[in-house]
């Protein structure tokens, strides 16, 4: 660090931009989806803008939308504008204008304490600009609706940031202010600092000015622009976030009559009793009228994700903010508190006593995901390096600073808001409170006004030097992954891999095949060709060599190419069919021990043989199932403990391994999937492989996989408030001491559920914060601490308990903890668990926060009322079904126990959507078009549709299909051609052109190439199909959505009444 | 000495023996002190010897072949074998027999014939799979197994020896690779993708089968758990072409074929890339080596011909066969710690190639040992494999030496210098009755073939009358002691034979990959030495006794504890000397020796002196590797390492022996000494000066020119003819390298009596008694009464 720079002073942007953990192409994701068989549209080599309808502008502003890798000269980015040099003359005066780090003001900069700022305050006492209907309307039968008096709650800053723009700023009607903003060249808006001042916080409270800067009429004028006149409109080559839904709503009026349900989904409005009644004459003892047909299905509810982009400020009016739902397209500015992709609480609020959280029956759990992939138009996490002291923290608890620790003493000392524990500031960290009690330089300092920050580790943090990013690849070569051509699609998917490895001469590359035996491979570059090193020993395994066999990639890249090309047909006659898989990972981790890294399997066959061989056990637990065998579910259990135990040792070594498996036949996930659930890794699962159909998704996944943000080495440990406690960390990862989780590798996808509990009381009023610190090495071997901070209410009101819960975050955490449970409970037993945490839910709402509606009706809390619909998916999901294969339930399990909560959604309720009529489709600002209910009734014969759950991607074709429309889109004269191995191409008509933009978006959208399969009615394909249609009835007993509600109805009454 | 060697004290049947009449009884016999024993040539080279291209015949219950002191009755066609005088008749095509129509085997003047044996596989004790026809790879077969932890400089110079090597092989010798530091690995010749390796933990002990497993050398793809129907499988799967899998073609290959490859192998080779910490060793795993490479042959190659090539840099310190801990702090095992049982790995090693060496036995396969290190490497572990098998050692100090580099390219050689090497052999002994067999010292296992002329005690390799000897070459030498029984004869002496027979039959394997039978038959006279003692004394074979005495005090010094070698020689001499010297009792002057008996003290003399005897001036390894070629060689290289030959070089007389003895050194003469293991060229103070002044290059001091030249042109000579190559040291009087001479002299002049000695000569700085002064003692002692 250079000397002048004081320590803690904001760390200069490095000349890369980004954390240089990220990608540098801001296209990496996009890229990531190269489409070997699809003819990407040329618009999409540029990141598709994150909402419908470009604004006008961007149609000529072909660069990259990411954030991240802007070139430093884009520092002054949010700033920017149309040279509009005329600045109030109340802003910014003696504004130091030495501060030229990238941070970008912060827009509407920290509101001021409430009352200081009455105009831009949310919608209080005062007219409700999408006024509720009067209390008594609420329980309407048969319809959901928000309903709840406005109460006095103001606590919550205005949930629908769409509307924050015109509602907070605009008075009631002047929202034609807002088409203006759409056109931002055009608007310079008179408080916009010139780019070049771009270290000027123009809106920032001076701390000498903090009076003077409100300013009543301008101040809107000020504010607004900068949500409306994005800064990357300014310089010409960047789609502004915040423009769209200006364009995309013009002119919405904040009228209560035109709030398009999205908003009522996804922000529930500061009403005190928002919920969704629905029929009262379900499931009446006396029968006399079959309930489920009073149920409009039409009328239940659905998830109707909105198509917009919204817009998130974490903390407003000094009040967390809370977040929008996990699955829409938000942009998140951090103005405090951690953005929602990083951390998110199951409650919004944080209940003062165990006893009150009991009562509401919810789950209080927070979902990490430390790394998680920002929104392109955020700002990027800034980093900031304290030079050898190191950041500074609590001394008590180690927390680490944060915008909620309070100085105190001419800023001499500091509470820690998580211990309590009043601190000595560092001298040379010392700086003068303002009048408002915040130290003056807190705005400057990311760590002080962010949510999110990262800190350079000092060598106290560090047991050795950061090690460099290593990849091992490691192939299986036993004929059967041979004749099903799997070694050759890894094999080429490595190959191409290797360019995008990070580049730098600390990127370590080693290559190991293995059937019986373990083949590594001396890649030295003084060898005229490699030398291939066998490992015969599989039962006691070892590393053939020390250094060779893994070799920086610089340096071997032509050996390597030869090497990936021969290896295929190298082995093209072999006869050995057996697979020391165990043994081989056991080779390669040998070979990694001394620097740790990513150790990645390619697995085709069960494996057979040496160290962890696992025995065919799935044959005998199929008999088992039919037999009704209440040990059936062991068979998703691991077969023994010695792949278990092997992983923990690979931890400790910092090995993450990622296992992809290509078979078609059993490999038993269950004991394979532990190495990578310990070791912080990911399984792939490719069943039934086919060369034609996944050669392209393996590459993308593994291309992925290595490109995606990523750390190594990494520990984690989440801190709370006093009262608060973890009580458990669930994911992937391998834990040795109770408080910290220890990951050898943490990537973009990977979520942590943190389960938390009452140590103690809390108090009415006060906030909890809650503390996540990822210590990690990048790809590039800097050490790192990821600091993500989430400060929330305390309540002792149930009523904003159900009111603030977070529907997504409750139910991925019910979801982990179902999946948890599959392999230790009988399946039954585990539905009737998912179901009654459903309905203990719903009766506490029921009985303490309902108390006006009559006994007839299912009364469901706004927030929580797609509860039930996503219950049932989940009863209905691949885990929970017994018919399914087992490694396929295994995989689920897997894969949801790391999953985040934007792709677990999906996973449990995919998102249908028709496509033969897509070129006509009317879409509302978004690529891909309104997902239909996951009903059949909903899918004709004569349709083409398209389901996806993030991994999968179902195209089915209706019977009676116009061989048109099947042939322009899917290139196939009929439904009945085209086979089964089927790859979806690009030809030159609207609706080819459409289907595959709205696959990519969705690829792009999940960080997944989707696996596509055609699926015919009549069929297996078929029947796969219609299975992940869960509102409707399965004849195996499955209920459908309106029988499932009719049945919680019941058991709540039952429970009422008893 | 000198006049022995111009006759051929070994004859046609290529054996001495210590007495050449036999005492009567056992008691007799050990009166006789020295031991009853035979050392054969079992395939020494004579002109003489016929070659028969038929089988022998064989007595029906002694399985003796006939042979020439056999009587034979030609008009009833019968004969009678001389050592269980049964009565054979001939078998028809015997049927011309007749007094002037014998067969070469009952010609009175070929004790030894030689039978070629149509099939190969004459002995199913070898304990080779009848199944595996080894007729099908008459080739000889080569493993080089070679360590990769050394310097550059040695690696350089042994990776180019090893190419050498292979250009000399014969084009259908089978040739495999092993290289070795930390790790085994084995280079899959065959395989033509890229240069494959099978690579085996240094650490761990592995069998056979693990490593016919882990090679693939089982039926592919049917490996795993052992069950009942991958047996069958693999039993069936064995039938066809009667080879376990296709292990032969993967990694041992034609030298023709894989010359290329592996020379392009050793080019690429590098040193073992494991890393080595300071102050520590290199790992070196030469025991998992040698097994993983005796594996792979009996895998693919069992009961034929094979050497596996050891070349070794340093001491193991890995897996199975270590010899010394890694830190570099902890000394490598000396004399005193082996003594003082203060070598740790000793035991453990040794056991680890004693059942290396079972295994390469049962198999039939050589261990040949090329060392060449400053420090030890091991060798005194490795003996036992390397002894057992019949191998070859070399012991070097560097692969740069031409110790090494000559030695090892004479293994290769063709023509009259090739070592003749040959392949699985075996010896029997048929003995008269009466006649024990106590064993065998020398490069050879015991069959445990028990018999009623198998002695109860045991020398060596006994309890047997037949031995393998997986590799043979014609200088190789075998010493069988022999016992008498103890039942008491000489109540019925005339219906006592007076003539004893011995027998020794040889099968070997050629390079040629001919299976032949030699059979050397002998007769010596029994004595009855209460009588008279002079038929006794007469044969009395004071080099070969001198040989058996050294060969016996070196076995019993290695497994009998605590055994004082230089006590039990003396105490051995002078009972020998009480019993047959000439003396009053009493009397040291009165003593004198009998001619036959005259030179045998000086013999035990230089014995006691000798590095045989004196081992702490040595190293295990240097006294391992010593004693191995002293139980190997013929009689007479045997008696040059016991007491080393002199000559003498000086104007105006011939070159002359010179007594062994400080007296012999004069400034004016060049001496020339051969102690087998090194030759040393000594010059005289005079001749090194004026060689200095460059004398010999002048016109007219051609006779010196000469002078100098001859010594060096005779020691060549005597380098040429000996394997391993001997160091040749020359050096000048008061020079450094003078002490390769005086070591071996009788020091006769030492700092105490200098000042009687003339001018010119040289005096020794030790405290070793003179010759002069041991006989004296000797005498006094003899005469005891």
């Amino acid at each position: 660090m250079a000397a002048p720079v004081p320590p803690g002073a904001p760390r200069q942007q490095p000349p890369t931009g980004p954390p240089p953990n990220f990608q540098q192409n801001p296209n990496a994701l996009a890229d990531n989806f190269q489409n070997m068989n699809l003819n990407r549209p040329p618009s999409s080599n540029t990141r598709q803008p994150p909402f419908g309808q470009p604004p006008p502008f961007s149609s000529s502003a072909p660069a990259s939308q990411r954030p991240g890798p802007f070139p430093p000269g884009a520092v002054p980015r949010p700033a920017s504008g149309p040279p509009t040099p005329t600045l109030p003359p109340n802003m910014a005066p003696g504004r130091p204008s030495g501060a030229p780090f990238g941070q970008p003001p912060p827009f509407g900069s920290r509101p001021p304490p409430p009352g200081a700022f009455p105009s831009s305050m949310p919608p209080s006492a005062g007219s409700p600009p999408y006024g509720a209907p009067p209390p008594g309307a609420r329980p309407s039968p048969v319809n959901m609706m928000p309903s709840g008096a406005p109460s006095g709650f103001i606590s919550n800053g205005p949930p629908a940031p769409t509307f924050q723009g015109g509602q907070r700023f605009a008075p009631p009607g002047s929202s034609q202010q807002q088409a203006p903003m759409g056109a931002p060249p055009a608007m310079g808006p008179p408080g916009r600092a010139p780019p070049q001042a771009g270290a000027m916080h123009p809106f920032m409270g001076s701390p000498g000015a903090g009076a003077s800067q409100v300013p009543p009429p301008s101040g809107m004028n000020q504010v607004a622009p900068t949500f409306g006149g994005p800064p990357q409109a300014m310089s010409g080559s960047v789609v502004s976030p915040y423009a769209p839904q200006m364009s995309s709503q013009p002119g919405v009026p904040p009228m209560p009559g035109s709030m398009p349900p999205p908003r009522m989904y996804g922000m529930p409005p500061p009403m005190q009793n928002q919920m969704t009644a629905i029929s009262p004459v379900i499931g009446q003892t006396g029968g006399t009228q079959p309930g489920a047909s009073k149920i409009d299905p039409n009328q239940i509810p659905r998830p109707i994700p909105s198509s917009s982009v919204i817009l998130h400020d974490t903390r407003q009016g000094n009040q967390a903010n809370p977040p929008p739902p996990a699955t829409s397209d938000y942009i998140v500015r951090d103005t405090g508190n951690c953005s929602p992709r990083y951390m998110r609480c199951t409650i919004n609020q944080i209940p003062c006593t165990a006893d009150l959280l009991t009562t509401s029956g919810m789950q209080l759990a927070l979902l990490v995901q430390p790394l998680a992939l920002p929104h392109p138009s955020e700002e990027p996490i800034q980093i900031v390096d304290f030079g050898e002291g190191g950041p500074v923290r609590c001394s008590r608890c180690k927390g680490y600073i944060n915008p909620f620790m309070k100085f105190i003493d001419q800023g001499r000392r500091f509470i820690c808001n998580l211990c309590g524990f009043t601190d000595e500031t560092p001298r040379d960290y010392h700086c003068n409170l303002g009048p408002d009690g915040r130290r003056r330089d807190a705005d400057e300092r990311p760590e002080l006004c962010r949510g999110t920050v990262e800190f350079v580790a000092t060598k106290e943090y560090m047991v050795r030097e950061p090690m460099p990013a290593v990849y091992f690849f490691l192939i299986d070569v036993s004929m059967n992954a041979i004749q099903t051509g799997a070694t050759a699609a890894a094999c080429s998917s490595i190959n191409q891999v290797i360019a995008d490895l990070p580049e730098g001469p600390r990127t370590m590359v080693g290559i190991a095949t293995f059937d019986s035996t373990i083949h590594f491979y001396n890649l030295k570059r003084v060898l005229q060709q490699p030398q291939m090193l066998i490992v015969p020993d599989v039962q006691d395994v070892y590393t053939p060599l020390q250094t060779d066999v893994i070799v920086p990639v610089s340096e071997c890249r032509q050996h390597l190419e030869l090497l990936l090309e021969s290896i295929p047909t190298m082995f093209e006659n072999t006869r050995t069919s057996e697979s020391a898989f165990g043994a081989a990972i056991k080779a390669a981790f040998l070979a990694m021990k001394s620097t740790g890294g990513k150790l990645m399997v390619f697995q085709s066959v069960l494996p057979s043989i040496g160290l962890g061989a696992l025995a065919a056990r799935e044959a005998e637990g199929r008999s088992n199932i039919s037999a009704g065998d209440k040990e059936a579910h062991k068979l998703l259990q691991p077969a023994d403990k010695t792949l278990k135990d092997m992983a923990v040792e690979f931890a400790e070594y910092q090995v993450c391994v990622d296992v992809f498996i290509t078979t078609k036949t059993y490999v038993d996930i269950a004991s394979i999937s532990v190495i990578p659930k310990v070791t912080g890794g990911q399984v792939y699962y490719y069943h039934p492989f086919s060369v034609v159909l996944d050669s392209v998704k393996l590459y993308n996944d593994l291309r992925w996989n290595v490109s995606r943000p990523q750390g190594f080495e990494a520990v984690m440990r989440v801190r709370c408030s006093q009262g608060i406690q973890v009580q458990e960390y669930h994911g992937n990862f391998c834990k040795r001491i109770p408080t910290d989780v220890d990951l050898p590798g943490i990537d973009c996808d990977k979520a942590i559920m943190v389960t938390l509990k009452h140590d103690d009381k809390l108090q009415d009023g006060a906030e909890c914060a809650f503390q996540c610190a990822l210590l990690y090495t990048t790809v590039y071997g800097e050490r790192r601490i990821r600091v993500t901070t989430l400060s929330l209410p305390c309540t002792s009101n149930l009523s904003n308990l159900f009111r603030m819960a977070d529907l997504d975050t409750q139910f991925v955490c019910f979801l982990k903890q179902a999946a948890r449970e599959i392999p230790i409970t009988p399946p039954l037993h585990v539905r009737e668990q998912v179901t009654n945490f459903c309905i203990n839910i719903l009766l506490s709402y029921r009985k303490f926060c309902a108390t006006v509606s009559s006994s007839g009706q299912l009364i469901l809390p706004e927030a929580l009322k797609l509860l039930p619909l996503y219950t049932l998916a989940l009863i209905k999901s691949a885990g929970l079904r017994i018919e399914g294969k087992i490694d396929d339930r295994s995989f689920w399990i897997n894969y949801v126990s790391s999953v985040s909560t934007p792709s677990a959604i999906p996973l449990v309720y995919p998102r249908m959507i028709a496509v033969h009529d897509l070129d006509t489709q009317e879409v509302n600002g978004s690529i891909v078009p309104a997902p239909l209910p996951l009903s059949s009734e909903h899918v004709s014969d004569e349709g083409i549709y398209l389901l996806e759950n993030g991994q999968d991607c179902l195209i089915y074709v209706g019977n009676s299909v116009n061989p048109d429309i099947l042939q322009q889109s899917l290139g196939v004269p009929s439904a009945d051609q085209g086979g089964a191995e089927f790859n979806l191409q690009q030809y030159d008509n609207p609706l080819s052109k459409k289907l595959n933009e709205v696959i990519n978006e969705i690829r792009r959208q999940r960080c997944s190439f989707l696996r596509l399969r055609l699926c015919r009615k009549g069929e297996q394909s078929g029947m796969a199909f219609f299975s992940y249609l869960i509102e409707d009835k399965v004849p195996t007993g499955g209920l459908s959505y309106v029988e499932f509600l009719v049945h919680i109805h019941r058991q709540i009454q039952m429970k009422m009444s008893s | 000495m000198s006049e022995m060697a111009n006759t051929d004290p070994e004859g046609i049947d290529g054996v001495r023996m210590s007495w050449n009449s036999w005492p009567r009884t056992k008691v007799e016999a050990s009166k006789c002190v020295i031991p009853l024993a035979a050392c054969i040539s079992p395939i020494r080279h004579h002109p003489d010897i016929q070659t028969l291209p038929y089988a022998p015949l064989r007595c029906k219950t002694c399985a003796s072949p006939l042979n020439c002191f056999a009587r034979v009755d030609f008009t009833a066609k019968i004969w009678i074998c001389p050592f269980c005088f049964q009565r054979n008749h001939f078998p028809p095509h015997y049927g011309m027999i007749s007094e002037t129509n014998l067969p070469a085997e009952l010609y009175p003047q070929f004790t030894t014939v030689q039978y070629t044996l149509p099939n190969p596989s004459i002995n199913p004790q070898m304990g080779v799979d009848p199944n595996v026809p080894t007729a099908l790879s008459p080739s000889p077969v080569f493993v080089f197994v070679l360590d990769t932890c050394m310097i550059e400089e040695e690696f350089d110079y042994v990776r180019s020896a090893m190419k050498r090597a292979i250009g000399l092989l014969p084009e259908n010798a089978l040739v495999g690779f092993v290289s070795f530091g930390t790790q085994a690995h084995v280079h899959e010749l065959g395989f033509s993708d890229m240069s494959k390796v099978f690579v085996f933990r240094g650490t761990k002990e592995i069998t056979k089968d693990q490593v016919m497993e882990q090679l693939g050398l089982t039926v592919p793809g049917r490996r795993g758990p052992g069950t009942s129907a991958a047996a069958a499988y693999q039993h069936k799967g064995m039938m066809p072409n009667g080879f376990p899998g296709s292990g032969v073609t993967r990694f041992l290959l034609p030298a023709s074929d894989c010359e290329f490859t592996l020379n392009s192998l050793l080019d690429e080779l590098q040193t073992d890339q494991w890393p080595v910490q300071p102050g520590t060793r290199a790992s070196r795993c030469t025991g998992v080596a040698l097994s993983v490479a005796a594996g792979l042959l009996g895998a693919c190659l069992p009961g034929t011909g094979a050497r596996i090539i050891a070349l070794v840099g340093g001491p193991c310190t890995e897996g199975p066969g270590t010899i010394i801990s890694k830190d570099l702090s902890d000394p490598v095992r000396s004399h005193k710690d082996l003594d003082k049982d203060a070598a740790p790995y000793f035991k453990k090693a040794v056991k680890f190639y004693d059942g290396l060496a079972k295994q390469l036995v049962s198999q039939g396969h050589v261990l040949d040992v090329f060392a060449s290190a400053l420090d030890q490497v091991g060798v005194a572990e490795m003996k036992v494999a390397v002894e057992r098998t019949g191998g070859l050692a070399v012991l070097a100090e560097s692969f740069g030496h031409s110790v090494f580099k000559d030695s090892f390219k004479r293994v290769f050689e063709d023509g009259e210098h090739s070592l003749g090497l040959c392949f699985n052999g075996t010896l029997e002994v048929n003995c008269s009755k009466d006649i024990k067999i106590q064993g065998i010292i020398g490069p050879c296992t015991s069959m445990e073939k028990k018999g009623p002329n198998v002695a109860d005690t045991v020398i060596g390799e006994g309890n047997t009358s037949a031995w393998k000897m997986c590799g043979l070459d014609k200088s190789t030498c075998l010493t069988v002691f022999f016992d008498l029984s103890s039942s008491d004869r000489s109540n019925t002496p005339g219906t006592v034979n007076p003539q004893l027979y011995l027998q020794f039959l040889t099968s070997y394997q050629t390079p040629e990959g001919q299976t032949l039978l030699r059979v050397t038959t002998v007769t010596r006279r029994w004595v009855d030495s209460t009588v008279s003692s002079e038929e006794l004394v007469q044969g009395f074979d004071q080099e070969t006794a001198a040989v058996v005495m050294g060969r016996l005090a070196s076995l019993k010094m290695e497994i009998e504890e605590g055994f004082d070698a230089t006590r039990w020689l003396d105490r051995n001499l002078i009972r020998l000397c009480s019993k047959f010297g000439d003396y009053r009792k009493d009397d040291p002057s009165s003593f004198t020796l009998n001619p036959c008996f005259s030179l045998f003290p000086q013999f035990v003399f230089n014995l006691r002196r000798s590095q045989f005897v004196q081992v702490f001036n040595n190293s295990p390894d240097e006294t391992a590797y010593f004693r191995m070629l002293l139980n190997k060689e013929n009689i007479t290289n045997a008696a040059v390492m016991l007491q080393p030959s002199l000559i003498s070089y000086s104007f105006n007389s011939l070159p002359q022996p010179a007594l062994l003895d400080v007296a012999s050194i004069g400034a004016d003469r060049i001496l020339l000494l051969d102690s087998y293991f090194s030759v040393v060229i000594f010059h005289g103070m005079t001749i090194a000066q004026w060689r200095n002044m460059g004398y010999q290059n002048q016109a007219e001091h051609q006779a010196f020119a000469q002078l100098l030249q001859a010594p060096q042109d005779d020691a060549q000579m005597i380098i040429r003819e000996r394997f391993p190559v001997p160091r040749l040291v020359v050096c000048d009087q008061h020079g450094s390298q003078a002490r390769f001479l005086l070591a071996k002299l009788n020091p006769s002049a030492t700092y105490n009596n200098a000042h009687e000695m003339a001018a010119g000569s040289d005096v020794i700085f030790t405290d070793d008694v003179s010759l002069q002064v041991f006989f004296e003692h000797l005498q006094r002692l003899a005469v005891q009464s």
